[in-house]
């Protein structure tokens, strides 16, 4: 059966040049979803757009208009730049003194400026049309604190989870929904790259689902919340980890 | 053919009764475990058992006439529950008047509800759970916000013992996944908010229109009640492959109401 509510519907996915947001994008598509995408790695048929600027931000809503659906996947351990617009993870552990300035308000901006600034542009609109679902992107990292990503990152996501639940009580009189989604170890083509995308076996075996996840885990999960199954969740933080870690 | 076994699934207008017509649109065969037989005429399409869920006697009896008929089961989906109409005797009586919370209850009252609301949950799960595994599966239990918040004193038609009931049946589902994770079965949970089940007409009918069991309507985010179309197809898409990689969570579902 497909899920009821998303045919004829439009979607904004952030970050869908590669890995989760290019899998939801697919995911959408199949289910009948209009998609925009936008990344700030240029691939075909993306509206390339760099999010930690409120004035791209603003040229991306006079091309996208009012979207139904507004998924916030971008972000990262590494800030992308102009120059290097998917940057490779770091193989080793991040420590707490390995972090510059420069290097804390780069991932602060690409994983929760963006989003704020994504959400301030294009609420507004689905307030006037009186319906919208808004996904963010949190992470395992921000659940139990991560021992390889950093604490920027973990610092930005929960950040994204604080700004989802208040979003939640801001837009819910609106009818709009916002929820955040929480991965926890996803193998993307990006992390697979990095050195700890082989997570050891060990790993692996102690997770009670006994595999990592993948690109289309997440999909899945985004799909639901957009579908009717979505239209009553709101505030949530949703954790899609097979079992690694039972939050908040 | 995937085989679902659904528990308070035959109240019409109840989220176990959605569930039930959901599951068999994904084209499952559904086994209906109720103590409501008046509800087994119209669901035809099912196999209906008569199941006292707070009965292990009964659960097992009940796991066996669904292996007995279809020889695999896929899907549970716990959704006998509630702080009334839970035992033969008041199934379609309007709910208890006055507040029963820990400290004033009946020990029966604690017994009855403990035993509906998270008793059931495990004995079901313990005679589903070797067929599960044979071939994996999905297992959906429903709690409760009042799991996350408690029953408000002066509330009419929840109660105490069913709040601690349904932080319970989270600790279950938390409990199971690392158990049946290795199997390939998920084990997820849905906690509702208010839901505009036919059991929440009956306690509006008894306390004016505004206002539910966790209090005024208003209050809620979303200024509105759940549907129970809402609720089911979230328990059912926790049933699904959209949800492969989710085990042992608990979805919130309740208008913004309260985010864990």
């Amino acid at each position: 059966m497909p899920l009821e509510g998303l045919k004829g519907r439009k979607a904004l996915v952030t970050g869908a040049a590669s890995g989760i947001g290019a899998s939801i994008v697919e995911r959408l598509k199949r289910e009948g979803v209009h998609v925009f995408a936008t990344d700030i790695h240029p691939v075909a048929d993306s509206l390339v757009a760099d999010l930690t600027n409120s004035e791209e931000v603003e040229k991306l809503s006079a091309k996208v208009g009012t979207p139904d659906f507004l998924i916030n996947v971008a972000g990262g351990p590494v800030a992308p730049t102009r120059a290097q617009t998917l940057p490779a993870l770091p193989s080793k552990s991040l420590l707490l003194e390995d972090v510059d300035e420069r290097e804390w308000s780069g991932v602060i901006a690409a994983n929760l400026t963006t989003a704020f600034l994504v959400c301030r542009e294009f609420a507004p609109r689905m307030k006037a049309r009186r319906f919208g679902r808004i996904v963010n992107f949190a992470s395992i990292a921000a659940r139990r604190g991560s021992d390889r990503v950093g604490v920027h990152y973990a610092a930005a996501k929960g950040g994204i989870i604080g700004l989802t639940k208040t979003l939640a009580l801001e837009l819910g009189p609106h009818n709009i929904t916002v929820n955040a989604i929480a991965p926890g170890f996803i193998k993307t083509p990006r992390i697979e790259a990095a050195e700890w995308g082989n997570a050891s076996p060990g790993f692996i075996e102690g997770l009670p689902l006994k595999r990592a996840g993948k690109p289309d885990d997440i999909a899945g999960v985004v799909a639901m919340l957009c579908s009717e199954a979505g239209g009553y969740v709101s505030g949530a933080t949703i954790d899609v980890n097979g079992g690694w870690y039972f939050g908040p | 053919m995937k085989v679902a076994i659904v528990t308070g699934g035959a109240k019409p207008d109840s989220i176990g009764h959605e569930v039930v017509l959901r599951l068999l649109k994904e084209g499952m065969q559904v086994v209906v475990a109720d103590l409501y037989e008046e509800g087994f005429p119209s669901l035809r399409q099912c196999t209906c058992v008569r199941c006292d869920v707070a009965d292990p006697a009964s659960v097992e009896e009940m796991i066996g006439k669904a292996m007995q008929a279809f020889g695999r089961i896929d899907v549970l989906a716990n959704c006998v529950g509630g702080s009334w109409g839970i035992t033969r005797k008041d199934l379609i009586a309007s709910p208890p008047l006055g507040f029963r919370g820990l400290t004033n209850c009946s020990l029966e009252d604690w017994r009855t509800i403990v035993a509906a609301n998270l008793d059931s949950v495990f004995y079901c799960t313990r005679a589903a759970a070797p067929h599960l595994k044979k071939q994996g599966g999905a297992i959906v239990n429903v709690a409760s916000v009042a799991a996350r918040k408690g029953i408000p004193p002066g509330s009419e038609g929840s109660s105490g013992p069913y709040a601690v009931a349904k932080a319970g049946v989270m600790g279950l589902t938390r409990q199971l996944a690392l158990e049946l994770g290795p199997f390939g079965v998920r084990v997820n949970c849905v906690a509702p908010g208010v839901i505009a089940s036919g059991r929440l007409k009956r306690v509006m009918a008894l306390t004016g229109k505004e206002r539910g069991p966790e209090g005024p309507f208003s209050t809620i985010p979303m200024q509105r009640v759940g549907t129970v179309d809402e609720c089911a197809a979230l328990i059912v898409a926790l049933c699904t492959d959209d949800t492969s990689y989710m085990t042992g969570v608990t979805v919130d579902v309740n208008g913004a109401a309260y985010a864990a």
